[in-house]
This record gives structure tokens, sequence and C-alpha cells, in this order.
């Protein structure tokens, strides 16, 4: 570029752009923000130091005290699923909380939308990136907690073969099968999924945030409050509901709660998976489709105030 | 980059039309009050010219230019590109933008950000590819092409910049202050990088408030002050002083200009100024600097033959 004469002009190139007819939903354009998105979470350190911190806490429960197997699987199942909820929540927020904000800070929101992208797949990109980024997360933390929580499986019943070498078969199948259904069971699948869910729902409401507030700070605290709110207020309601009259005010007013602030305590099935109470098919859809539902319900509002949002 | 049908097609309509366009930004807490960034803005800019929108900081340029991106939608008026409605997305297929000071995906390589905005423009495969390896070159970044844009300097990622800007063949480019922080030798490579496009057949809208450049590449300018547009027009006929005439003679004796002097003192004529013509500080500037690297490279060579 220094030598003018030597430098490349337009004009030295023949090929023509194959750019397609401009349509007005395009997956392909979604998908190119989405993988953008998803490698600029990955390369943030606080991604790293979160899921190590998750594995640590997973790895660690191994060596937790106890007095009986049932005990050490609760503990295990206890502290794991409750740490891949807390950090799935955790990376659901904080990295929510910057896509927009920095994007709209560091101008590059202007390049992309001076491009022919609609805002509402920037903002759809944006969120399934952020999706595809807690899948991954949930996926290696559920990984690392059922490896841990089969090896511990087999070195109990070893250890149960062992002592029980010269005992009856039925009385060994017995033991054999006590351990078994309080390690590893199908009920920790629904109950991760549950988890991974109540992550999109604090990411797709955390990218609402985000769309008003004017800081990444401002939107953290926010999204803090209501956590909180969010899982005390089934409580709140139901001692509000018993000790106050249930009119028409108190009525309203608690569905205007309940419509702010998702009920972040009715995908808490962590409880339900270590106290080894099976979770009903029933009880897995309706939660399942509440996260979907609030998923969607915030993405859209978030769409629609990022719409109308002067740049 | 052959003149493609969808060129060809929309020419009749100006490249960039506004009418009566406002933007008044609502003050917080204040809804009866409002900063006016723009007033009653009236534009038109034909296909293959260079617009200059000038101004001092806060006139309104980039307010204008986002309006017209559809990146802020106006209080009053409207705007058009190559006759479809700014609002409209479709609008900026046949546009190009470079904001000021642009700020990419700084962990993205160059390639990488090119691919980006390729895709959002409906680019693809072994087009994209050839598309970039173009740009690449002709924004002189094809050896950094690896490098995250977080190592590059700022005229670099000025020219990347242009370089995504120009990824889906725009018909009309838009820059804000494409010079801003550039140093003269990238301030130059880009001004003629606009050239360029000029001779393409691109129109190009650029907003600056450096005026000896603006003077060079511009056909036409509009002046903006306050939001209000105060002049507009070609650039020859708004500078052109009418009754004065500038004559530049090389090799001229002094015999032969005092022989002028006197025949312009014989008429009614009057002569302003006698001087010597002057190079601009720019050139002065980019030809010191080359000669030092000429020498510098020639002083090199003759070390590695006596090695």
């Amino acid at each position: 570029m220094t030598n003018t004469e030597n430098a490349p002009t337009l004009q030295r190139f023949s090929a023509p752009t194959a750019a397609r007819p401009h349509r007005p939903f395009s997956v392909s354009r979604i998908l190119a923000i989405t993988f953008n998105t998803l490698t600029e979470l990955t390369r943030l350190k606080v991604f790293y130091v979160l899921l190590v911190f998750a594995l640590l806490l997973i790895g660690s429960s191994i060596f937790m005290a106890q007095f009986s197997f049932q005990q050490e699987f609760q503990i295990l199942k206890d502290v794991s699923l409750g740490a891949i909820s807390i950090f799935t929540s955790l990376l659901a927020i904080v990295a929510t909380a910057r896509l927009l904000p920095q994007d709209i800070e560091d101008r590059t929101v202007y390049t992309i939308l001076a491009k022919p992208v609609p805002r509402f797949e920037y903002v759809l990109g944006k969120i399934t990136g952020v999706l595809l980024l807690l899948a991954i997360s949930t996926l290696v933390m559920s990984a690392a907690f059922l490896v841990v929580l089969y090896l511990r499986e087999q070195a109990v019943i070893h250890a149960t073969l062992r002592q029980m070498a010269g005992a009856p078969p039925e009385q060994l199948a017995d033991a054999l099968h006590a351990i078994r259904s309080s390690a590893l069971n199908i009920d920790i699948f629904p109950g991760i999924i549950i988890i991974y869910l109540k992550a999109c729902l604090l990411a797709a409401l955390t990218l609402f945030v985000s769309t008003f507030a004017t800081t990444n700070i401002f939107t953290i605290v926010v999204m803090a409050f209501i956590y909180f709110i969010g899982h005390l207020q089934a409580t709140a309601r139901e001692y509000w509901l018993q000790e106050h009259s249930s009119g028409l005010f108190t009525r309203v007013f608690l569905a205007i709660v309940a419509l702010l602030f998702p009920d972040l305590q009715a995908f808490n099935l962590v409880d339900d998976i270590v106290a080894g109470t099976a979770i009903s098919l029933a009880l897995f859809i309706k939660t399942a489709l509440l996260g979907i539902f609030y998923t969607t319900i915030y993405t859209l509002l978030a769409a629609f105030v990022f719409y109308g949002k002067e740049l | 980059m052959t003149d493609s049908p969808r060129r060809g097609r929309a020419e009749a309509d100006p490249a960039v039309a506004v009418h009566s366009l406002t933007k008044i930004f609502p003050v917080p807490l204040h809804p009866a009050r409002g900063i006016v960034a723009v007033k009653d803005l009236n534009l038109r800019i034909e296909p293959g010219e260079v617009f200059g929108l000038l101004g001092p900081n806060g006139s309104g340029k980039s307010t204008t230019l986002k309006m017209i991106l559809g990146l802020v939608s106006p209080t009053r008026g409207r705007t058009e590109i190559f006759g479809r409605d700014s609002r409209l997305v479709e609008s900026r297929e046949a546009v190009g933008f470079l904001p000021e000071n642009p700020y990419f995906y700084k962990y993205l390589s160059g390639e990488e950000t090119l691919r980006f905005f390729g895709r959002l423009c409906g680019l693809r495969g072994a087009h994209l590819k050839e598309r970039i390896n173009e740009l690449l070159e002709l924004v002189g970044l094809t050896r950094a092409r690896k490098r995250r844009l977080g190592t590059y300097s700022k005229g670099m990622l000025q020219r990347i910049g242009l370089a995504q800007a120009l990824i889906h063949d725009p018909r009309l480019v838009v820059l804000d202050e494409p010079t801003a922080g550039v140093d003269p030798a990238g301030s130059r490579e880009i001004r003629d990088l606009i050239l360029d496009l000029k001779r393409r057949g691109i129109t190009v809208l650029l907003s600056s408030h450096l005026l000896a450049q603006a003077q060079e590449i511009c056909d036409r300018v509009g002046i903006l002050a306050d939001g209000v547009l105060v002049r507009e027009g070609h650039l020859r006929e708004l500078i052109a002083i009418e009754n004065q005439t500038e004559l530049v003679i090389a090799d001229a004796s002094t015999q032969l200009v005092n022989e002028i002097e006197s025949v312009i003192n014989r008429s009614n004529a009057k002569l302003i100024e006698r001087r010597k013509s002057t190079t601009t500080l720019e050139r002065l500037f980019l030809e010191a600097t080359a000669k030092n690297d000429e020498a510098r490279m020639s002083s090199d060579e003759g070390m590695t033959k006596q090695t």
C-alpha cells in the first residue's frame, strides 16, 4: 500500500460477487452471528474460570465425609447438581449482560446493522450463541459429574462384593440394587435438562434487561435481584395468600409479580433427585415448557425493545 | 467486480435522497425540551458522485449518516438509498459503511472478520474466499490476515474497516471520518482508494472535518452547522472567487514575469499577489518519508553486498 503505483486497484478484480438476493429471514445470517458470539464468549477468561471452579467443586465432592454410601451419593449429587445449577446461572447472566452494551459501546453494532441484517436476527443470533455456550458448559460439567458418580458407584460395588463374598446371592443382589438405585439413575437427566432450561431463561431475561440498561454492572445487579426474588417469590406468595385475604387486588398484584419475576424455585428439582424421589414425566414436561415459554417471551421482548432502540 | 445487472437497474434513482430530515433527541426528564441534531435537511446525491458532508464536531454529520443507514429513526422526514426507504433492511444491500474509529471484534483475525461480514451479506464458499483475498490485497493486509485485530494499528483497523464495507460490492459507500487518527501516508492510501471507488462508478458519501482532504476528493460538498445545511453544491463552484484568475507558469524568466505584471498594471485589472508556487505539507511529508525509506533500503543493500 505504500507504493501507490503498485497498489492493487478495484479494476484489477473481475470476480463478480455472489451475494444472494435479500431474504427477510435468513438462518445462515443468524448462524453467522451465533458462532461469532460463541467464539467471543469462549475466548473470555471468565468462562474458563467458572468452568474450572465448577469442575473442581464436582471433583472435590468425592472427598467429602460420609457415613454410608447412600449419604455419599446424596452429597455427591447435591454438591454437583448445585454447582452445575449455580455456575450455569452465573455464566448465563455474566456472559449475556455484556453482549449488546459492548457491541454498542464498541460501535461494532453499527457495522453489523449497516449490512442487510434485521435487528431481530441480530438479537436471535446473540441469544442462540449464549444458549449454545450454556449447552456446552452443561454438557462438560454433567459429563464430569457422571464420571465421578460412576467411579464412586463402581468403587462402592467392588467394596460391597469384597465384604459380602460369603453372603447369599439374594442378599448380595439386593445390596447391589440398593447401591445402583441410589447412585446413577435416570432421574438425573431430566434434572440436568431443567437446570439448563433455567439458565436459558436467565440468559434471555438478562438480554432483555440489557436492551435498556446503560452498563453491564446495572444489568448484573438487576439480574442478581431478580435471581433472589425469583427463588423467594413462591414462598412469599404462599405466605401472603395464607395471611391475607385472596381478593382481586392481591391476585392481580401477585400475577404481575409472577410475570415480572419468573418462579425460579419451580426449576429446582435437585432436592427431589437428591432425596431419590422420582421426577414424574408430567412435572418434567410442565417445567420444561415453562422454561421454553419464559425464554421465548423474554427473547421476543428483547428483540422488540432493541428494534426501537436508538443506536 | 464487473458491472452487475443490479448496478444498472436503479441508475435513474439518486444514490441518496434526503427529504426534510429532522432529528430531535429527547432530553431525559424534560420531554418538552429536545436537542435538535439535524433540522429540515434536504439532500440529493447522484450515482457515481463523491459527496462530502462537512462540518464541525456536533454539527449533525454522524446523525445524518446514521439516519441514512437506518440506524437512527428520524423525528420527521425520510431518507432513501437508490429509491428504497432507508428504514427497509433490504436498502442496505447496496451500502457499505465504515463508522468513525471502528472497533471490530478483537478476538477475530482480519480474514475471520471479513468472512463474518461476508456471511452477513449472503456470500458463501469459494466466492467469499476469493472476495476476502481480493480485499485483503486491496487494503494491503494480506500478510496480516491471520493476525488478531487486537494487534492491529489504528491505520490497519481503518483499512480492514474499509475492506468489510466493500465486501458485498456495494453501490454506495458511506465513510464517517475515514481518515480520523490515521497518519499522512495511511490517509493518502485511503484517499487513493476513495478515488479508485469513484473511477469504478461507486458513490461515496463521506463526512469529514479535514477540509483540505475533502477538497482533493469530493465532487460536491454540503456544509452542516448546528444541524442545518448552510452550503451545498459543486466544490469548484463553491470555492471559486468569481472576479479572480490564477495563472501558474513554469520556467518563466524574471523578465517575462515583469512584462506580465506591467501588462496587468496598464489594464484595469489589479495584481493581488505574486509568489512562488508551493507544494503541500502532506506532499512534502510523503516525499521526505519515502526518500528516507529508499535511503535506508539502499544502505541495507550496500551492507548486504559488503558482507
